[in-house]
């Protein structure tokens, strides 16, 4: 069996059990562990839970920049590539055909020199949040192994994905089984570390939205 | 005996003059692209050179391989290959058959030992002793080992023989091997595609009689000439594929626009070979030309690239079993490990 | 079946103007120059090139048209035209059926495939001698009867 063989058919299945199972696993235990219940009454004029907690979510998308400024990078530089993973992952359309193999669905895809400038500005803004976390202090004090990996593992699939449209890689059949490979680690690795806000994300922004207003803070 | 003249002297017994050798080598250069001040000497030294023998071993094959080099383009430019070389045994070409046969490939054997071309398409089934494909009681393994004992060189032809090709194809019932499993250290070229592009077979065997040296090979033995660029690097319909317009159907719009084909399954990218710039039948078109998907028939495991019609990046293998699987075991484990937790909480409270 | 068949040419083959012409006449300007001063001469694969249609057209009109034009009958038909730039040959090489199996620009005196290969010369005398020999041994048969 060649090295894409290989990627794309057993590492691929591999990953997506792992990931299928990392996932509902961290879920399950969220979910099914009985909290303790908060037995105060909920302040006057609070909002009924559900609507609470869905405001948050909504609110804390929308960014804020501190008076000082001094959250003004991470959070731009947050949105950027964020929206630019989005953008990549969702609109290159060898990746849609790929999803289209998997869910079935397909929408059209973005010509091939906005994924190159989109690539490039992601890879970028990843190095930048990477200085940021290197040469902030305080940062740097609270970063773990759990931080570098997934940074390591979120950027491996950009810049091998770069090698191969970029033909930095030959044959074109190594660097696709090399880009699918990273995106294999990257698969792995999502559910046991923080990349796993990418599920969890929305469930705690409403869960301490719904706490919050019971207690009644002013958000 | 022809063969102690020189391809020079008996092409002019022929009446075929040296300009013919100049005109065929500023073709084959071209063609590889070589350098075009290297044609005079590839011309001498072709001129110099005795008609090279070539056995031609078929084995697990469906004989598209023959078909395609007996119609390399041009029945007097490109046909001069088949005065180069002595074709001295061949199942499909040659009019002797059985027992004499057999005894022109020994002799060729024999009186060329060290200088002859073995020529093999199909590939080699080795399952059960081999005996799914066998010649004049002998099973292929053995025949190819005895016949390329003293070659000069190998050279495979066809998807089949440089990677196993069909016969290889899962569930590969023969336990069908490529060339490449068999020929140990001797000198081997891969000329893959089903067939290959005829061009490129008498391109190479024209560039050993000429240089009396191998061309320069790939990581996976082929000729850098013919097999160093992918079929989408020289696509026509590239600029398409860049500007994301593609075909979704082969009978849509799109399609009528000659749109790119990758949505509909091209294998284009992934596909090493000629087809693209050397084209078919003469230069006519290639298949990306004529409306069709490339679906890599010269690249290993092409049967098994998940469906011509797939599009390439497509999933390979099934993944929705193993999907649900292992999220119905995560769900299982997470909640037991929540109840496990707050029974024991409940225990704890309890105890104290 | 036929008009199944979309005859149409695709899209982009439409004849434009890539540069390459200029950058070509750029190059043969050079190989002029080693000519003159050196005597070596200079060969450009047209084939390799992707060249339109516009572009052969351009890279014709700056040569300009000359006065020497050769067919040759070689394993196929072949055209040799000095173009207007003495010392620049168009060499197109086809094969019998009318396809271009070779298309180059030469830059030298007299493109090599003109001259009469020595061994075709030594070939040639060889056979007009067993023709003079025949000829003469025929000759004095007759005489003899
Ligand atoms: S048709 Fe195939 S080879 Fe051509 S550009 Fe599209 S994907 Fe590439």
């Amino acid at each position: 069996m060649d090295l894409l063989s290989f990627a794309r058919g057993p590492a691929l299945q591999f990953a997506i059990g792992v990931f299928c199972f990392g996932v509902t696993w961290r879920l399950a235990i969220l979910l099914f562990t009985p909290q303790a219940r908060d037995l105060t009454p909920a302040r006057k004029g609070a909002l009924p839970s559900p609507i609470a907690g869905g405001r948050e979510v909504f609110r804390r998308m929308w960014p804020e920049i501190h008076p000082t400024g001094s959250n003004m990078f991470t959070t731009i530089n947050g949105y950027v590539f964020h929206l630019g993973l989005a953008v990549i992952v969702f609109g290159f359309a060898p990746h849609i055909q790929l999803i289209k193999s998997i869910f079935g669905t397909a929408w059209p895809s973005l010509p091939n020199f906005v994924i190159h400038i989109a690539g490039g500005v992601t890879i970028a803004s990843l190095i930048a949040a990477l200085v940021k976390r290197l040469t902030s202090p305080v940062l740097r004090l609270i970063s773990t192994l759990d931080d570098y990996i997934s940074w390591a593992v979120t950027i491996a699939p950009l810049i091998t994905g770069y090698m191969l449209v970029g033909r930095l890689i030959q044959p074109y059949n190594t660097a696709l089984a090399v880009h699918i490979l990273s995106f294999v680690v990257l698969l792995i690795w999502l559910p046991f570390g923080k990349l796993m806000h990418a599920f969890i994300v929305f469930i705690s922004r409403a869960r301490t939205g719904a706490y919050l207003n019971h207690r009644g803070a002013q958000l | 005996m022809t063969k102690d003249r020189t391809l020079g002297e008996h092409m002019s017994r022929r009446g075929i003059s040296r300009r013919a050798f100049g005109k065929y080598c500023a073709y084959l250069a071209s063609t590889m692209a070589l350098s075009p001040k290297m044609a005079p000497a590839m011309a001498q030294g072709l001129a110099a050179a005795r008609r090279q023998a070539v056995i031609w071993l078929s084995f697990q094959e469906c004989t598209g391989c023959t078909e395609s080099f007996t119609r390399s383009y041009s029945p007097t430019l490109e046909d001069l290959i088949f005065d180069f070389i002595s074709l001295d045994y061949h199942h499909t070409l040659q009019a002797a058959s059985g027992e004499a046969a057999e005894l022109a490939r020994e002799q060729s054997m024999e009186e060329n030992k060290g200088k002859y071309i073995v020529v093999v398409d199909g590939s080699v089934p080795t399952k059960d002793g081999g005996v799914y494909s066998m010649i004049a009681g002998h099973t292929n393994v053995d025949i190819l080992a005895s016949t390329i004992e003293n070659a000069f060189a190998v050279v495979a032809v066809g998807t089949c023989a440089a990677f196993g090709g069909l016969p290889y194809a899962k569930p590969n019932p023969t336990g069908a091997v490529a060339i490449s499993e068999l020929v140990g250290n001797k000198p081997l070229i891969n000329i893959p595609g089903c067939p290959p592009v005829p061009e490129a077979m008498t391109g190479t065997i024209a560039h050993i009689l000429a240089f009396g040296s191998l061309p320069e090979l790939d990581d996976k033995h082929r000729p850098l000439a013919f097999f160093g660029e992918s079929i989408h690097d020289r696509c026509y319909r590239r600029s398409f594929y860049e500007r994301g317009l593609f075909a979704k159907s082969f009978d849509d719009e799109g399609a009528r626009k000659g749109w790119c084909l990758y949505e509909v399954g091209c294998k284009g990218p992934i596909a090493y070979n000629t087809c693209a710039t050397t084209k078919w039948n003469g230069g006519t078109s290639f298949p990306i030309q004529s409306g069709h998907t490339c679906f890599a028939c010269g690249s290993p495991n092409f049967w098994d690239q998940g469906g011509f019609y797939k599009s390439l990046p497509s999933r390979t293998s099934s993944i929705g079993t193993v999907a649900g699987a292992t999220a119905a075991a995560g769900v299982a484990l997470g909640a037991g490990a929540a109840l496990i937790a707050a029974n024991r909480k409940k225990q704890y409270s309890k105890e104290t | 079946m036929s008009n199944l068949i979309d005859r149409r040419a695709p899209e982009n083959t439409t004849p434009f103007v890539t540069g390459l012409a200029d950058a070509v006449l750029r190059e043969i300007a050079e190989l002029l120059d080693t000519l003159i001063e050196t005597g070596e001469t200079g060969i450009i694969d047209l084939h390799s090139l992707p060249m339109t249609d516009a572009d052969r057209d351009m890279l014709k009109e700056g040569l300009g048209e000359g006065e020497v034009r050769v067919d040759l009958d070689v394993a196929g038909p072949s055209r040799i035209e000095e173009t207007g730039t003495a010392g620049v040959w168009w060499v197109r090489h086809e094969g019998a059926d009318g396809r271009i199996a070779a298309e180059l620009i030469e830059v030298t005196r007299i493109p090599e495939i003109l001259l009469s290969h020595p061994d075709d010369i030594r070939e040639g005398r060889t056979r007009l001698r067993e023709h003079l020999d025949e000829a003469g041994e025929t000759g004095t048969e007759e005489l003899a009867e």
